[in-house]
C-alpha cells in the first residue's frame, strides 16, 4: 500500500466514528449517516495528496456537513428505535432514552441549525471556524446558534433522568 | 451543569465508537475514481478523449476521441435574453489556438462569467455510453482562455433512455459540492422543447436560468444559474420551463 494510502486509511479508522456520529446527529438515521459519512471520505480521499499536510479532518467534517445541509433541507424527524446500540457500558436503556430525547430536540431545528449546533457543541469548534466550514458570515453562526438554543430550550433541553438510578 | 454542557454531553455519550460499518475499501476506489474524473475534467481534451466519465452513478460515457487539434475560430452561440427572447450580450468569436482541445459538437456557449482571464463556457460533446444508444452527447462546462483553449471542468449526460426527448436532462452541480472552488461551477444543464424561461427553485425562492439554443438543434436549450443568482452546489428544489407565452413545459 502506498504511503499516502496507508495514512489516508489511519485517518479514516480514527475519523470515521466521530463523523458518521455527526450525521446521525443532523440526520437521526444511521444508514443515511453512514452514506453521508461515506461520501465525505471519498472526496477526503480523492483530494488526500492536496490536504494531507493541512487539516483532512477539517476538510471531511466541511464536506460532511455541507452535504447534508444541502441534502436535507427540513429536519429530519426519524427515530429509529429499531436499530438498538451495541452494549458498550453504560446502561443500553438510559442510552436509549437519551439518544431518543437528542434527536426529539434536534428534530426541531433546520438543516443549518443543526449543522451550527453539531459543529459548535458536538464538534467543539468556534464560532470562526464554524462560520468558515459553513461558509457563511460569523454573525450568521451566532445567530443561527442562538436561534437554535431558543428552539432547543422551547422543546426541552433538559437531558431525562438516567433510568438506571430508579431500579 | 448547564444546559449547553447537557447537550454536548448527549451527544457524546450516544456515540457508537465500535462500529461504523463503512467500507474503507470501496471508499478508497470511489475517491480514485473522482480524482480520476478531476484530473481528466482538468488537463482537457487530450485526457477527456481516453477517459471515462461516470454521471449519475450508473453509466459509464465515454467520449469520442478527439480529432487532431483544430485551429480556427471558435464560434460562440448568441445567449437568449430570457425577456426577450432575442440573442443576449455575450455574442463574441474568438480566434482559434494551436493547442489540443476538447471538440464540441455546434458552437461554443459564452457565459460572461470569469475566472481572472478565463471565461466560463459551455459545449456540447459526443459520448459513448454503453447499451445507450440514445445517448450520443452530453453537456461539459468547461472553461475558455483568452486564447481559446477550452478546459473541461465537469461533463454531464443522461445515463438512460435518449438525450433528445422532450423535457429537463441530468443537472450538473459543482464537482466541488459546497466546498470552496476557484472555479465553482455553475449549475446547468440542458432542456429540450421550446422553453424561454427556465426557473428554479430554491428554499422557496425562485430564480431565473440564462438560456442559450444549442446551434445544431434549436430544441436543445441549454441553461444555466449565475452564481450571483444560485450559490454553486446548492441543490435545486425544483425547476420548471415555460413557452414563450408562460405556458408549463
Amino acid at each position: 500500500m502506498a504511503r499516502g494510502d496507508a495514512e489516508f486509511v489511519e485517518f479514516a479508522t480514527a475519523a470515521s466514528a466521530r463523523l458518521v456520529h455527526a450525521a446521525f446527529l443532523m440526520t437521526g438515521n444511521h444508514h443515511q449517516a453512514e452514506d453521508a459519512a461515506q461520501t465525505a471520505l471519498v472526496r477526503t480521499y480523492a483530494s488526500w495528496s492536496r490536504i494531507r499536510g493541512g487539516d483532512p479532518y477539517g476538510y471531511a467534517r466541511s464536506v460532511l456537513v455541507n452535504h447534508l445541509v444541502d441534502t436535507w433541507r427540513r429536519p429530519i424527524r426519524e427515530y429509529p428505535t429499531e436499530d438498538l446500540p451495541e452494549r458498550h457500558g453504560g446502561d443500553v436503556a438510559d442510552e436509549v432514552a437519551t439518544r431518543r430525547w437528542l434527536l426529539g430536540i434536534l428534530g426541531t431545528l433546520t438543516p443549518r441549525e443543526r449543522a451550527v449546533v453539531v459543529l459548535r457543541h458536538y464538534f467543539d469548534l468556534p464560532e470562526a471556524q464554524v462560520a468558515r466550514e459553513l461558509d457563511v458570515s460569523v454573525g450568521t453562526v451566532k445567530s443561527t446558534s442562538s436561534r437554535a438554543l431558543e428552539k432547543l430550550r422551547a422543546a426541552g433541553l433538559t437531558a431525562p433522568e438516567p433510568q438506571g438510578s430508579r431500579r | 451543569m448547564n444546559e449547553v454542557d447537557e447537550l454536548r454531553r448527549a451527544m457524546r455519550v450516544t456515540e457508537r465508537a465500535d462500529r461504523t460499518g463503512l467500507d474503507l475499501a470501496g471508499i478508497m476506489r470511489e475517491g480514485r475514481r473522482v480524482r480520476r474524473r478531476r484530473r481528466v475534467a482538468g488537463t482537457g481534451a487530450v485526457a477527456v478523449a481516453v477517459a471515462a466519465v461516470v454521471i449519475g452513478g450508473g453509466a459509464v460515457a465515454r467520449i469520442h476521441p478527439p480529432e487532431p487539434p483544430a485551429p480556427g475560430p471558435v464560434a460562440t452561440a448568441p445567449v437568449v435574453d430570457p425577456t426577450t427572447g432575442g440573442p443576449g450580450p455575450t455574442a463574441t468569436a474568438d480566434s482559434g489556438p494551436v493547442e489540443p482541445r476538447p471538440r464540441p459538437v455546434g458552437a461554443v456557449v459564452g457565459t460572461g462569467i470569469r475566472y481572472g482571464d478565463d471565461e466560463r463556457v459551455f459545449y456540447v460533446v459526443p459520448v459513448d455510453v454503453p447499451e445507450l444508444p440514445g445517448v450520443t452527447i452530453g453537456l461539459a462546462a468547461g472553461r475558455r482562455s483568452p486564447t481559446g483553449g477550452l478546459t473541461t471542468d465537469y461533463l454531464v449526460n443522461d445515463v438512460a433512455g435518449s438525450d433528445r426527448r422532450p423535457g429537463f436532462h441530468e443537472i450538473g452541480y459543482d464537482p466541488q459540492g459546497r466546498v470552496p472552488s476557484v472555479t465553482p461551477v455553475p449549475t446547468f444543464g440542458y432542456f429540450v422543447g421550446p422553453a424561454a424561461r427556465i426557473v428554479g427553485t430554491v428554499d422557496g425562492r425562485h430564480v431565473e436560468a440564462r438560456l442559450a439554443r444549442w446551434s445544431e438543434d434549436p430544441q436543445l436549450v441549454i441553461f444555466w444559474f449565475d452564481p450571483g443568482v444560485l450559490t454553486p452546489a446548492t441543490p435545486l428544489d425544483g425547476i420548471v420551463a415555460r413557452d414563450a407565452r408562460g405556458g408549463r413545459l
